[in-house]
């Protein structure tokens, strides 16, 4: 596989431009390419970005929510809330004979009755410092409780599945500025339907193996490569081959920018970079695009696997433990970088499971699930929403909150127009600090 | 168009390409024989389309869990068949309503089933849409899907009855939440045995006879009756119609939409009266460039160029680009252009497109236009008789011949991979 670098520098005279920045050579391509259609047009997305990360003196004029960073961890498979944030209550215990985590075990929380799965251990130190929060009772009205469903309604933000688009698709679509910019919303095996917009674009990577610019071992990689950007430019004036045209320098760029981030992000012991079998890679690499500092403005991350119907206390305990790891190794890895205070980092999971075991030890598709947010801008200390014990729906954690209600704080904080994106207003219940 | 143009366009957006020599054959032939035989298969003697699972062997285990091997093979089966099936209109159709009920194998998880349904569709692809929506309404795969199989008079799914009225025939905003509540209720009582090869039944004391009302009229109680009251409705014709331009013509237009919905009512729902329509108003110019998906790219570059692509290697490459076969990621069916111009899409085509060219054996024309810089001949062979872009030509001109294992491979994969060759 042929690196940018090499590429530029056998290329010859632009090297200064690979050291100043792979996205370089792209936007260059599709500056010269957008200024030969349309003179008066405005500067691509991706060439603004770029420019901002090489200039010291960022333009303050920008709106505060320019460069954030949102971080979405999709747990696929419908997590257990009721095992992942304990209740001090008789009713627990008495629905969870055999599942229930010994009192012992704990992770005790500050200022809350609850208490964390044993295996959440490295994630009481955000709590404690007020960057962690969670929601109990959280749903869709008319989620399924069919995962495929279940996962299409939130995906959407809506129950309505005539929509393909996803509720951050359609906030790259509305705050979209000039051509759309790939690398501004990236899925790290996972989550890419939240993305798909009608104008924007994403990056859906589901491996760090497939998403290579891959040639056979006879041929002579960089004049192909070299021959792929060629076929962009000139652009033409047909919007569908326009649209195949630009799509090569992005990727082309994408490539080289992220190529190595996702293959090096391997966590320890698994050399395969993002992939499924290596769920904490996908949060290395989360932490590395940020400090990228390429303008991406959204990240979903996939963990699979919490359809825990058998076997779950062994099963959800080292499935907790990743989700712990990765999300607290990517918080110390932003704090680290100083880009802290522009990230927040929410989980979310198609539905919460039976309250009552099954005799499988594991627990069935339910109803109200649990969802936390991690960041310096949640309302810390507190859990949100209700998980009402005393009044289950049908056998399950009833639905207490919107979970458009916690996407539509989220959709501020990005910078809305949360609204419009969601349909209708949704009332906010301050799980983030305004 | 001119006559070579035409009868490529048809190629490209109702067939699976052609292989090296179709184009010359058919063009002889001329569009509106071409049209005819591709849309009436029945009146021109053309063989009979032959399931592509015929014959295949499923050992599945009691828990019903299918099979790796198997469902390689499967995939294996339905892509060669594409690449080489003498109707491939009726397999092209059979892949438009793959996508309109988007029943996927990975929710059905019963691959006999799942192979059983996709045979519904390619023996139903050009029939009765009112006969084809009453089949899938009591097929075992969809039951499973939409959760029919599980839906009882004490407690209704309406999973189908909102997807039937949403997704299948009216789209909303033409049906109530009543009216899903009435067609959930009236489609009660069917089961899947799954212990006896996934057979359909149907069991009266699991069924709710109770007259509905739906869409206002009443005594809805059974299959037939939700099925005959949802089609009577006009905005079944609409959005059927609606559906198939997009998809083959790129162009919803409202005027031509409602032009093709008068022909799919005057001619009782049947689908290859209003499938003739759709590909006339085509090549009557109300076609723009659309981006091809990745099973139709894979299976058109593999038609061009008779490449050999092992099944694992192919299924590999789909995968990479984000579309499986038989796996729609949701109740939507598959997604549209913005998907396969995703930075992974591309660059698992750039990839794919260098298999390809590698696997083209040698005597392939694709590969001796391309050692010679026969721009003309490679974009003809390739489907596209009027020639590549400027900046396609200009890419390939900068590629040495040498380059690659063979004269010509390095600048096959260029042109497999370049824009060109995404747009239909």
């Amino acid at each position: 596989m042929l690196n940018r670098r090499q590429f530029l520098g056998a290329a010859g005279g632009l090297a200064g431009a690979a050291v100043a920045g792979g996205g370089v050579w792209a936007a260059l391509l599709r500056d010269s390419v957008e200024k030969s259609t349309s003179p008066g047009a405005s500067t691509t997305t991706t060439t603004s970005t770029i420019a901002a990360t090489t200039t010291t003196a960022a333009p303050t004029t920008t709106l505060p929510s320019g460069n954030r960073t949102l971080v979405v961890v999709q747990m696929a498979g419908g997590n257990d809330g009721l095992n992942t944030l304990i209740p001090a209550t008789g009713l627990y215990r008495d629905a969870r004979p055999i599942l229930g985590i010994p009192e012992t075990d704990l992770i005790e929380m500050s200022k809350t009755d609850y208490s964390m799965h044993p295996s959440l251990e490295p994630l009481g130190k955000w709590w404690e410092i007020g960057s962690m929060t969670a929601v109990e009772g959280v749903g869709i009205p008319q989620q399924s409780r069919s995962h495929f469903k279940s996962t299409d309604t939130w995906m959407a933000g809506g129950p309505s599945a005539t929509s393909r688009s996803g509720w951050l698709g359609r906030w790259m679509d509305a705050t979209q500025d000039g051509d759309p910019d790939p690398l501004r919303a990236i899925a790290l095996a996972g989550g890419g339907p939240m993305l798909v917009g009608e104008s924007s674009l994403a990056t859906v990577i589901q491996s760090a193996e497939a998403f290579q610019l891959r040639t056979t071992d006879s041929t002579d990689a960089e004049s192909l490569i070299a021959a792929f950007l060629a076929t962009a430019s000139p652009v033409s004036s047909d919007p569908a081959m326009a649209a195949a045209q630009q799509a090569i320098p992005a990727t082309v760029d994408a490539v080289d920018l992220l190529g190595e981030v996702f293959s090096e992000s391997a966590s320890e012991g698994n050399g395969r970079g993002v992939s499924r079998a290596d769920p904490v890679a996908a949060f290395n690499a989360a932490a590395r695009i940020i400090d990228l500092g390429i303008g991406t403005q959204v990240i979903t991350i996939g963990l699979n696997g919490y359809d825990t119907h058998s076997n779950q206390l062994a099963r959800q305990s080292e499935l907790l433990g990743t989700l712990a790891t990765g999300v607290s190794g990517f918080l110390d890895q932003i704090e680290a970088d100083g880009h802290a205070e522009n990230v927040l980092v929410i989980t979310m999971s198609e539905f919460g499971r039976r309250v009552g075991e099954n005799g499988s030890g594991g627990t069935d598709h339910g109803q109200g699930g649990l969802q936390f947010l991690f960041g310096r801008d949640v309302n810390g200390w507190d859990v949100h929403g209700e998980l009402d014990l005393a009044n289950l729906a049908n056998g399950d954690v009833p639905t207490k909150v919107d979970e458009r209600s916690v996407y539509a704080e989220v959709l501020d904080w990005l910078g809305g127009p949360t609204d419009e994106i969601l349909g209708q207003s949704f009332e906010r219940i301050g799980v983030l600090s305004a | 168009m001119d006559k070579r143009s035409e009868i490529a366009w048809l190629a490209r957006r109702a067939g699976w390409g052609l292989a090296p020599g179709e184009l010359d054959e058919l063009t002889t032939l001329g569009t509106g024989a071409v049209l005819d035989r591709l849309v009436a298969p029945d009146s021109f003697g053309v063989a009979p389309n032959e399931s592509p699972w015929n014959g295949m062997k499923f050992a599945v285990d009691p828990k019903g869990r299918q099979r790796a091997e198997e469902n390689l093979e499967a995939l294996n089966r339905w892509l060669t068949h594409l690449a080489t099936s003498p109707r491939p209109f009726e397999d092209s159709m059979a892949w438009f309503w793959h996508d309109h009920f988007a029943v996927s194998s990975a929710v059905v998880n019963y691959l006999p089933a799942m192979v059983a349904h996709l045979e519904l569709l390619q023996r139903r692809a050009l029939g009765n849409f009112r006969e084809l929506i009453r089949a899938v309404t009591v097929d075992a795969a969809m039951l499973v899907f939409l959760d029919g199989a599980t839906s009882t008079g004490r407690s209704p799914n309406e999973n189908y009855g909102r997807e039937l009225q949403e997704l299948y025939t009216l789209g909303i905003g033409n049906y109530t939440e009543a009216d899903v509540r009435a067609a959930a209720v009236a489609l009660t009582g069917y089961v899947v045995r799954r212990r006896d090869d996934w057979k359909v039944g149907f069991v009266p004391q699991r069924h709710d006879d109770t007259p509905q009302v739906l869409l206002g009229v009443g005594g809805v109680h059974d299959v037939d009756t939700v099925v005959d009251t949802v089609l009577d409705h006009p905005a079944a014709a609409t959005r059927i119609a609606g559906k198939m331009a997009a998809h083959f013509l790129g162009n919803a237009d409202p005027a031509l939409v409602k032009e093709l919905a008068g022909v799919f009512s005057d001619a009782s729902l049947e689908s290859a009266p209003l499938a003739r329509a759709v590909l006339e108003a085509g090549l009557a110019g109300e076609s723009v460039p659309i981006v091809m998906a990745p099973v139709p790219w894979l299976v058109q570059a593999v038609r061009s160029t008779s490449a050999v692509i092992e099944p694992r290697v192919a299924v590999a490459m789909l995968r990479n680009m984000g579309q499986m076969p038989g796996q729609p990621p949701n109740v939507g069916g598959y997604p549209g252009s913005a998907t396969w111009l995703s930075s992974s899409s591309t660059a698992a085509r750039f990839s794919a497109a260098g298999i390809i060219a590698a696997r083209t054996p040698d005597e392939a024309p694709v590969l001796a236009a391309a050692a010679g810089g026969d721009w003309a001949d490679l974009a003809d062979l390739l489907m596209r008789p009027d020639g590549f872009s400027a900046a396609t030509r200009a890419a390939l001109s900068d590629v040495a011949a040498s380059t690659g294992g063979r004269p010509g491979e390095g600048r096959l994969a260029v042109a497999l991979s370049s824009p060109d060759l995404l747009i239909a």
